[in-house]
């Protein structure tokens, strides 16, 4: 339930509660009046007939089926007095039915007679007071729902669509992007706080994840150069006469070492490159030309490691993507095939308009497929892999639009770059 | 040889500077793009390792200088940056080669040399080493007089360990420059001996030198004996 409906629901709440002891309040204070004025009617009345008794009007005249009226006597010593009474009645119609009466019992003196007034008259009953006040709170409180309504649709429409447009702006909001978050102007005071808060904070997001990528950036590739400096140290060291073939071991183990590492630092360079979108020389590249370059360059070592290479490569296929990812993408997934490979193995590649695949035999993976393509998630049997290919791999097609996919079956790995369909 | 080394890290230099002095060359070395402008302009050298990212300026605009004022001089790129651009710029600006940071001090060294034949000596070059005779630009070798045939793979190792010779060269290093940086992939280097036990049998022949020694577990070593 949204903000307007909720209030909405809340003023209704309020509304039924004030109404209610509105509607009890007006009811006390309209039969009140009605009694006071049905009173004075009945007390001029009264003075009415005491006036037609003094005209010398006989009081059998006077005397009608309201009006009782009794000759009690002449000088006698009583008090005058008034009595008003509520009293029930047969209806004058409707056999059987009860009618509430107010009767205006009175002793009266006239001209030293003393008469004896009894007027009776119909009294509006407590019940269609009660029914009058119910129907007319009733219907005004069916205006004010109704015009309630009516009010919160437009403060929705109105009121709150800036406030629907911030909030799909934050929606949208990509730690990633490289522009600062485009929020919507807007006049209400809150809305332009929020406005305030939430660009800053996403500014601080953003300005913090980029300093970390650049961080990470900066570290791979400062890192190069010391170990640039300590492996040819390494090499002078291993240049030196009379070392014995243990020292020469250990200087080998830790070229080695220092390798791996440097390697290490290079892929994280370019995954963190990729991520910051440092190659965004998209163009339309002949993928064909690129996967039967990198075989030729693979071709040797494939022979090497005695794996027949099968090649289906359909000529001329393009695609948009900047010229050295696609390199990479391809001898990476072409490397991966070669170096998860086994004894008598083989590589099968194909391309064509609807995308990339490159299948190759191999153990079946020891860790779950989704994890295939995070760093540093690789199956054991390579030490030498560091397991950051597949994670390039990915990162390229995230960046590019491009799905990729695995698929190990009957001793086979298969991974798939499907490539857009061209319109 | 006569070489400058522009290049601000002065540990890099001094590793280069004392890896290569055992061979006939001659060092000097510039840490920045003004340092190195200077000395350029001063004197001339037969190869320029140039650092493409200088603190005070890029080397791509040192390369153009260069090249305008000595276009004799051969140009060998080192950076860090393995960027396809800067290659592709430093080689389009008349550089004669790229190697990028990290690399090993041997192949440096082979690249150097094989910059230095074509250059100085306008690819008319001859490798003398004991009986064995290279000649570098018809790719022909002689041993004792005599001519034997190698494959391409056989003739690069051959050229590699004279250009190198009394170094140490790792399995993992001859590999690599035969091969390229993703011999990597391959589980074992056992094929580099396969090529060493053919080179040795080859350049046998008419030689009873034994040229390649083995260091056992770790590589070989071409030595005079």
């Amino acid at each position: 339930m949204n903000l307007i409906a909720k209030t909405t629901l809340f003023y209704l709440l309020v509304a039924v509660l004030v109404f209610g002891i509105g509607g009890w309040v007006t009811y006390h204070v309209v039969k009140t009046e009605v009694t006071k004025e049905t009173d004075f009617q009945l007390y001029d009345e009264v003075q009415d007939v005491a006036n037609d008794v003094r005209d010398g009007i006989p009081i059998e005249i006077l005397r009608r089926r309201k009006v009782g009226i009794e000759h009690l006597g002449d000088h006698l010593k009583i008090d005058t007095f008034y009595r008003f009474s509520d009293t029930l009645a047969p209806h004058p119609y409707r056999a059987g039915e009860m009618e509430p009466y107010r009767k205006l019992e009175a002793v009266k003196e006239v001209d030293g007679s003393f008469y004896h007034i009894s007027i009776t008259d119909v009294f509006i009953e407590s019940d269609d007071i009660y029914d009058v006040v119910v129907e007319i709170l009733w219907r005004l409180f069916l205006i004010l729902g109704v015009g309630m309504l009516i009010a919160s649709f437009l403060v929705t429409r109105w009121l709150l669509t800036p406030f629907q447009r911030i909030l799909s702006s934050i929606r949208g909001f990509n730690i990633k992007q490289p522009e600062p978050l485009d929020l919507p102007a807007t006049s209400t005071k809150e809305f332009r706080q929020l406005n305030a808060f939430v660009s800053a904070m996403t500014e601080r997001a953003r300005r913090d994840f980029r300093s970390v990528r650049e961080f990470s950036e900066n570290a791979s590739h400062e890192m190069q150069t010391p170990l640039s400096i300590a492996r040819g140290k390494l090499e002078l060291l291993q240049e030196t006469q009379d070392l014995d073939q243990e020292q020469l071991r250990l200087i080998n183990d830790a070229q080695n070492a220092l390798r791996r590492l440097s390697k290490l630092g290079s892929a994280l360079l370019l995954l963190t490159k990729i991520e910051n979108h440092e190659f965004r020389a998209q163009r339309e590249v002949d993928i064909s030309a690129v996967v039967n370059a990198c075989l030729d360059n693979f071709s040797e070592l494939a022979m090497l490691r005695g794996l027949p290479v099968k090649r289906e490569v359909q000529p001329d296929v393009g695609l948009a993507i900047d010229p050295t990812l696609a390199d990479v993408l391809v001898s990476n997934l072409v490397r991966n095939a070669i170096r998860h490979n086994q004894e008598d193995g083989a590589i099968e590649v194909k391309l064509d308009k609807q995308g990339f695949s490159i299948r190759n035999t191999g153990a079946p993976p020891s860790i779950p497929t989704a994890d295939l393509f995070k760093r540093f998630r690789k199956n054991q049997q390579s030490e030498k892999s560091m397991g950051l290919g597949l994670a390039i791999v990915k990162k390229i097609c995230d960046t590019n639009q491009l799905e990729v996919g695995y698929d190990f079956q009957d001793g086979w790995h298969e991974i798939k770059v499907k490539f857009p369909i061209n319109v | 040889m006569k070489l400058l080394i522009v290049e601000d890290q002065q540990e890099l230099v001094d590793n280069i500077q004392a890896y290569l002095s055992r061979g006939d060359v001659v060092c000097e070395s510039a840490r920045n793009f003004a340092e190195a402008q200077d000395r350029l302009l001063s004197f001339t050298y037969d190869i320029v390792l140039l650092d493409l990212m200088l603190p005070d300026g890029s080397g791509l605009n040192l390369l153009r200088l260069l090249k305008r004022m000595n276009p004799e001089t051969g140009v060998l790129i080192i950076s860090a940056k393995n960027a396809l651009d800067d290659k592709i710029k430093g080689l389009e600006l008349g550089a004669d080669d790229y190697l990028t940071k990290p690399f090993h001090l041997s192949e440096l060294n082979a690249r150097l040399n094989a910059i230095f034949r074509r250059r100085r000596l306008q690819g008319h070059t001859v490798l003398e080493h004991g009986s064995i005779r290279i000649d570098t630009d018809t790719r022909e070798v002689t041993v004792a007089d005599q001519p034997i045939t190698l494959t391409v793979k056989e003739y690069e190792l051959l050229l590699f360990f004279i250009t190198n010779k009394n170094r140490v060269l790792t399995k993992q290093v001859i590999a690599e420059h035969l091969w390229g940086d993703d011999v990597d992939l391959l589980d074992s280097f056992d094929f580099v001996y396969q090529h060493i036990k053919n080179l040795r049998k080859k350049i046998a022949i008419e030689d009873s030198e034994e040229h390649i020694k083995t260091i056992y577990g770790l590589g070989y070593k071409f030595t005079n004996r």
